[in-house]
């Protein structure tokens, strides 16, 4: 077996390839959709979130710092904030992402909001 | 007085906002600095310590490091205040500043070292010069003073005839009886010079006089070295006003209190009394004490 393989080797050069897959998908711009929530011990801190957001979509979204064991922000869309309150909206968010992530981490999470009304009309 | 501005480190060292904690934590590594002040443009917008730089990954931006609230301290300010500033924020530096614009950093350990400086070695009381400050102080808080100046009774004999290292131990000692009549937040012991103390009180000119007298009979009661008797004699001036002073030039008021009661002391020791307060005798007659 291994004289066999030594004569391969010396006979001539290992066979190398190379394969290549490209995947393309839009960039989001900002690169999040909805909300960030940023860990206390993350790589990006809310100022360096608010300054890139600042320069890509100014105006659309929002910075709360927050009390919280493992977060010390979060960056909500403002259109999101028109459908449901921060006070309704980040507890929830944070009970959530505390429980798949840890300090170290920046967590970007699609939030879906479907608002049901049922209205009575006198006929 | 000396001022922060004299002292502190005037070759400023700062970073910006949008610096990152790597690079800051090599330049602290390079200049061997432990904080360094945050600027935007020339304003001061925080300050970032080693302390930060070590809670925090090195890819974040100085701004989401930094504290953003600065003790500062204008430059104009004494060694004291700025030592209070410290103690009372527990912090390990002060940016130095001359109205908005951050000019130099004052360490604590470097105040500590100044401040040194004013702590009389021997007995391990403030130096004559703390009088004035801590005198101006209570004034400016709208505390009437007064002042006990106090002389051991010919020391000078004892130095001559036992020599300096026992006249020594004799000071230490005078010291500790003293500081141990002293109350806390009320009366303020200093060594003025050689054999003179000097107390700064809050108190009355009647409770200075009855804790000049429980000092000198402390003095006296003392059980010495060798069998030496000591005794000393007191002054007390000041201390009857009870209400802040209007017009009068602060220092001067100091310096005149520090001066008449070291003239009672004298009298009191020409004498024979162990207290004499300053004016006692017109006082007396004027039916005020």
């Amino acid at each position: 077996m291994s004289s066999k393989t030594g004569s391969y080797l010396r006979g001539s050069e290992p066979l190398r390839k190379a394969e290549m897959t490209i995947r393309l998908s839009e960039f989001e711009i900002p690169p999040m959709q909805d909300a960030l929530l940023v860990g206390k011990k993350a790589p990006i801190g809310p100022e360096a979130v608010r300054r890139m957001v600042d320069a890509l979509s100014p105006e659309q979204y929002e910075i709360i710092r927050i009390e919280h064991h493992v977060f010390e922000a979060a960056v909500l869309k403002r259109s999101l904030l028109k459908l449901l309150p921060a006070e309704k909206l980040l507890p929830i968010l944070l009970e959530e992402c505390e429980r798949v992530s840890d300090e170290q981490a920046v967590v970007k999470a699609q939030v879906n909001i479907v608002i049901q009304v049922n209205r009575a009309v006198d006929l | 007085m000396q001022t922060v501005g004299e002292i502190m480190t005037k070759e400023l060292v700062t970073v910006k906002p949008e610096d990152s904690v790597a690079r800051v934590a090599n330049l602290m590594e390079r200049t061997k600095i432990g904080g360094l002040p945050v600027v935007e443009g020339r304003r001061l917008v925080g300050i970032i310590t080693s302390r930060d730089i070590r809670r925090c990954h090195p890819n974040r931006l100085i701004a989401d490091a930094m504290t953003k609230e600065v003790v500062t301290i204008p430059h104009t300010c004494s060694l004291w205040e700025a030592k209070e500033l410290v103690e009372r924020h527990c912090i390990e530096r002060l940016v130095v500043v001359d109205g908005d614009y951050p000019v130099g950093v004052v360490t604590k350990s470097l105040l500590y070292a100044e401040l040194g400086k004013y702590i009389d070695a021997l007995t391990g009381l403030h130096k004559a010069e703390f009088i004035q400050r801590k005198a101006l102080e209570l004034l400016q808080d709208g505390k009437e003073i007064a002042i006990i100046f106090l002389d051991l009774d010919n020391f000078g004999a004892v130095d001559k005839e036992l020599g300096h290292v026992v006249g020594d131990e004799i000071l230490c000692r005078v010291a500790k009886v003293l500081g141990s009549l002293v109350e806390e937040g009320f009366d303020y012991l200093f060594r003025y010079a050689g054999d003179e103390f000097v107390v700064v009180t809050v108190k009355s000119l009647e409770e200075a006089r009855k804790l000049a007298l429980r000092m000198v009979n402390a003095i006296s009661e003392e059980k010495w070295p060798l069998g030496i008797k000591v005794a000393a004699s007191a002054g007390v001036a000041g201390g009857r006003r009870a209400s802040p002073r209007q017009g009068d030039f602060e220092p001067y008021t100091v310096s005149d209190l520090i001066n008449m009661s070291s003239l009672a002391s004298t009298r009191a020791k020409k004498e024979g009394r162990q207290v004499v307060i300053a004016g006692e005798i017109g006082l007396r007659e004027a039916g005020c004490i």
